[in-house]
């Protein structure tokens, strides 16, 4: 199974443009975000509290459709899914 | 509203493409533009080029030097200056057959109404969300767009908030990510606003496909442009049936 994981903005500092991954079946969009952006400290304190829940500004989207951090851990990744990765820029 | 024959002459490149009727849509708009810094002087410059009739722009700040590698509306010798002084002077210099209305003012929740008033439409130029989202509740309230705009670094995003028909900017980000000091080169302002201030244009003119229900997102490192779809959500609290009553209390 193959899918691809785009960060943007800071996270894709931090974490590389365009990642394609190749998770087991049954892999949940928690466990791939956290097992992609575990590879860099800086990336993974980015994204995730002190508690290891994903900050509240984070934005998780799975071809193209948004889903709530209290839904990733109930989302099953299926082959050729497409997952953003987000925060929101703010400057002006 | 007819146009003076020096208006048709000053807008004869732009009426080839939108006709004299298209122009005078232009003319009669009136465009609220809350900032005069990184993203609110290219839009406000481009929108006073194009004959927007009247554009009201808001600030309080004055010109800092640090300002003036995005912030092209002020000028070395406006350091010091009121940024609505110094946007108002420039943008009546580049076009003085438009209305420029510039408010020193701090925008909040007592006077947000009051500022925008009868505009056709709201340009996010903002550089913090706890406005943006006042500026957000401001349009919902109103029933008029918001041309929301952000950046930061090499990379920026936009999207044209549509109320009652796309998601709102609470939709989209319901919570803001930390206030920082956020590095910025100006050519990432200047590319965003060019998308904001084309989708004010658009929609004054009733055409194209506006940047609705989609997030552009800019990378500038990677010169690539790509964007997301968004959908209301239900229980948006400022504008899904979530909502709570003091936040329909604030949009009135």
């Amino acid at each position: 199974m193959k899918v691809r994981v785009r960060f943007f903005a800071r996270f894709r500092e931090l974490l590389g443009t365009d990642i394609v991954a190749e998770p087991p079946p049954g892999t949940a969009l928690d466990a791939l975000v956290r097992e992609i952006a575990g590879k860099k400290k800086e990336g993974y304190d980015a994204i995730f509290d002190e508690k290891g829940a994903f900050r509240e500004f984070v934005i998780l989207m799975r071809n193209g459709k948004r889903v709530e951090a209290s839904d990733a851990g109930k989302t099953v990744i299926t082959d050729g899914d497409e997952i953003a990765v987000f925060p929101p820029v703010s400057g002006g | 509203m007819m146009l003076s024959p020096r208006e048709c002459e000053r807008y004869r490149r732009q009426i080839l493409l939108f006709g004299e009727e298209g122009q005078e849509k232009l003319k009669r708009a009136e465009i609220f533009i809350a900032g005069a810094g990184g993203l609110g002087s290219p839009v406000a410059i481009y929108l006073a080029v194009a004959g927007i009739g009247t554009l009201t722009v808001v600030d309080s700040d004055v010109v800092d030097l640090t300002n003036l590698n995005r912030q092209i509306l002020h000028h070395d010798r406006d350091i010091g200056k009121k940024k609505t002084v110094s946007a108002g002077e420039k943008l009546q210099e580049i076009n003085p057959d438009v209305t420029i209305r510039a408010i020193d003012a701090h925008i909040d929740e007592m006077n947000a109404g009051d500022l925008v008033g009868r505009a056709d439409g709201i340009v996010d130029a903002l550089d913090n969300y706890p406005a943006r989202y006042l500026l957000n509740r401001t349009a919902l309230g109103k029933g008029i767009p918001l041309f929301h705009g952000a950046i930061r670094g090499l990379y920026g995003q936009a999207t044209t908030i549509l109320p009652g028909k796309t998601p709102c900017l609470s939709c989209i980000f319901p919570k803001p990510p930390p206030p920082e000091a956020f590095p910025v080169v100006g050519v990432t302002p200047g590319l965003i606003a060019m998308v904001q201030a084309t989708e004010v244009l658009k929609f004054l003119l009733g055409t194209g496909n506006l940047l609705s229900n989609r997030l552009f997102l800019w990378d500038g490192m990677q010169c690539q442009a790509s964007e997301i779809s968004v959908e209301r959500n239900p229980c948006c609290e400022v504008c899904g049936e979530g909502k709570t009553e003091q936040t329909v209390r604030r949009r009135r």
